[in-house]
């Protein structure tokens, strides 16, 4: 997997070319938007992290061109500005996911994770399966081994999201971003008693947990 | 040249140029008065000119030149206040009370003109006055003369354009004392508005300007430019407060942090333990201290726009149950049983982020300080006043009246909780979020001591009516 890092910190591109290499990503450095767009337009990229605020060609423009342009390599905005507009205008303009300075490394894997894996399931899908555990998205049903799992609402969005991210970390903030729909960090980790319920529902009686926890990450849903 | 201050002064400008324009118009009435009194006098005496000769020549025409003769000579022993000359056709005089003519060109026909007669006024002092007079042919060839002394008329509009002249002067003389004056008075008001203003940009923010109570347009300004100082000085006073906060919040975390680090550092350098720990340790004392510059960012941010950002219109029952249902897990897993109450089909606008963090902070707070077995409840519902009230009762330690007022502001924890993670801003932020919204925080006692329990705490989010 190729991601374009546009960042003009370069010790914070630094950082970043390091830790996803580290992850198994291989990594192309531009440290202004300029160097990004002839970057982009050059090479083939699985998603590229770009910084929102940057010399001679800021990220929203850059961005702004290459959708023009047609390209819909996956985009994830680094940005300082962490407010509802500020988000707002950054997936205006063609991000597809957006992270607030400064973040935890595990955050910045876990969503590039997702932006990547996102371009392999083009169909629409009505069936999920990961091992032996099935969710039906017309009947809102979930089975495990065959036997059904009654599952609450939002239990059902919880696990939607972590079978449609199996195999990857997604971290709390990420849940409480695409699961509630919520942007502000909440002092207690109320995330992780979801998750316990969640996890009690479709792991207790079972051999095999599936739903685990990732040390300073979050968590992962394994088949 | 400068002027003294008082002639630069607005009202004594204002004076001066309604004054100016007084003048002006006072001295177009005066050119009235004199063209209508001068004219109507001097058309009344040719009149009374014109009369006088007719009836001598209707005396001529009736009883001849003897006739007329005797009544020029009794009529210029009279009172009446003619002058008459008689004179045969070529012009020598035959009787009349002045001793020639004054018209020099005379061709036959009634010719007037305007003259001047020595006279004796009443102090016997001779004086030149303006006359009128006509003169014309009788039909015998005799000429006649009638004219009259038009001097007392003139004299009279003299008068009165002299005594308007006088009342200008008067009225000037007085507009201008009555413009010192009201400018000394505004100049006076104004200088302790100045004063103030200077003393601020000096740097004394607690100067305050004189209001008089005199209700006018100057103690509003006064009392406008106070209430904008007291709005300012309390604000600098939370900025110096919460600078202050900020050092001393972020300080303790980061000098906690930097010694871990140092102390690792030295163990890794001297080959013993593991740096592993001390790592992790650091880098959840980095969150706890990104956390606190998030929640101190964002109430900065909430207060210096004064109003929330990108607000819409929402149901508060759909918000309220949204976080409830986020919450409520967390109070079973502590053993607190929650409760929720919400009236449907109300409104509110406001930014629902900063609205459902704000509930959030909320009930942290209250499942945080609630023991084990005790209840949490979470209502909405509508004030009489028409506001809509979002509220959350527990039945933990409660807050003391004393210390309600001051755990709204930023940064203060109680002493008894200081061991409890959370950096103290919870809400404060709340407090933010409610201003923002032109609503306001209320804490309350919660439902009273129940055994162990008790007496809790009611915190209620108010927000005005959509």
């Amino acid at each position: 997997m190729r991601i374009l890092i546009v960042e003009d910190d370069l010790e914070a591109a630094e950082a970043m070319d390091r830790g996803l290499t580290e992850a198994g990503y291989a990594c192309v450095r531009a440290a202004d938007g300029e160097e990004g767009l002839a970057a982009a337009r050059d090479g083939e990229f699985d998603v590229m992290i770009v910084d929102r605020m940057m010399p001679r060609m800021d990220g929203v423009t850059l961005i702004t061109t290459l959708r023009r342009e047609g390209d819909q390599t996956p985009v994830l905005f680094l940005s300082a500005l962490g407010e509802v507009g500020d988000r707002v205008a950054g997936l205006q303009a063609g991000g597809d996911d957006y992270l607030v300075k400064p973040y935890a490394f595990a955050e910045l894997i876990a969503r590039v994770e997702a932006l990547a894996r996102r371009r392999e399931t083009g169909s629409v899908q009505t069936l999920l399966r990961v091992g032996d555990l099935e969710m039906d998205l017309i009947a809102r049903t979930v089975h495990r081994q065959g036997k059904e799992i009654d599952l609450q609402p939002r239990e059902f969005q919880l696990l939607e999201f972590m079978m449609r991210h199996a195999g990857q970390s997604v971290t709390r903030t990420m849940l409480l971003e695409k699961v509630w729909e919520y942007h502000f960090d909440p002092q207690t980790n109320v995330i992780d008693v979801h998750i316990s319920r969640l996890r009690s529902k479709i792991d207790k009686g079972f051999d095999r947990p599936m739903l685990q926890t990732v040390r300073g990450a979050g968590y992962r849903l394994d088949a | 040249m400068r002027l003294p201050r008082i002639f630069r002064t607005t009202p004594f400008r204002l004076t001066l140029l309604f004054l100016a324009l007084f003048a002006s118009a006072a001295f177009a009435f005066l050119a009235y008065i004199y063209v209508a009194t001068a004219g109507e006098a001097a058309r009344r005496t040719d009149q009374e000119i014109t009369r006088e000769m007719r009836s001598l020549v209707q005396a001529y025409d009736r009883a001849g030149i003897a006739a007329v003769n005797q009544a020029t000579i009794e009529r210029a022993a009279s009172e009446r206040p003619f002058l008459y000359l008689l004179m045969d056709h070529a012009g020598e005089t035959i009787s009349g009370s002045i001793e020639e003519s004054p018209v020099e060109e005379f061709d036959g026909q009634p010719t007037w003109t305007t003259f001047q007669i020595t006279e004796e006024d009443e102090q016997g002092r001779l004086v030149r006055n303006p006359a009128r007079g006509l003169q014309q042919r009788l039909r015998g060839g005799e000429i006649l003369f009638v004219g009259a002394d038009v001097g007392e008329d003139e004299a009279y509009v003299l008068k009165i354009i002299n005594a308007l002249w006088g009342a200008g002067a008067l009225v000037v003389m007085l507009g201008l004392a009555g413009g010192v004056l009201v400018s000394r008075n505004v100049s006076r008001s104004m200088a302790g508005l100045t004063e103030v203003v200077d003393a601020v940009r000096n740097g004394d923010l607690g100067a305050r300007a004189r209001v008089r109570g005199a209700r006018d347009e100057f103690d509003e300004l006064a009392q406008g430019i106070n209430e904008m100082l007291d709005r300012l000085e309390r604000s600098m006073a939370g900025h110096k407060h919460s600078g202050d906060a900020i050092a001393h919040d972020l300080r303790s975390p980061l000098t906690r942090l930097r010694a871990r680090l140092e102390v690792a550092y030295l163990d890794v350098e001297a080959g013993k333990g593991d740096p592993q720990e001390a790592l992790a340790q650091a880098l959840t004392d980095t969150d706890g201290v990104l956390k606190t510059f998030g929640a101190v960012l964002s109430i900065a941010r909430l207060q210096a726009a004064g109003t929330a950002p990108d607000p819409v219109l929402f149901d508060p029952a759909d918000l309220a149950a949204d976080i409830a249902e986020l919450y409520e897990p967390l109070c079973e897993d502590k053993g607190i049983d929650f409760a929720a109450e919400f009236t449907r089909d109300l409104q509110v606008r406001g930014n629902r982020e900063f609205l459902a963090q704000a509930l959030a902070n909320i009930l942290d707070n209250a499942i945080k300080y609630t023991p084990s077995g005790g209840a949490i409840m979470l209502r909405v519902r509508r004030r009489s006043s028409g506001e809509v009230e979002f509220s959350v009762t527990d039945t933990g330690p409660g807050v003391p009246e004393a210390d309600r007022e001051r755990v709204v502001q930023r940064f203060v924890r109680l002493e008894n909780s200081r061991n409890e993670p959370g950096a103290g801003l919870g809400l404060s932020l709340v407090t933010a979020v409610a201003e923002a919204h032109q609503g306001r925080l209320e804490l309350n006692e919660g439902p009273g001591k129940v055994g162990e329990m008790g007496p809790g705490l009611r915190v209620a989010l108010i927000l005005p009516r959509a």
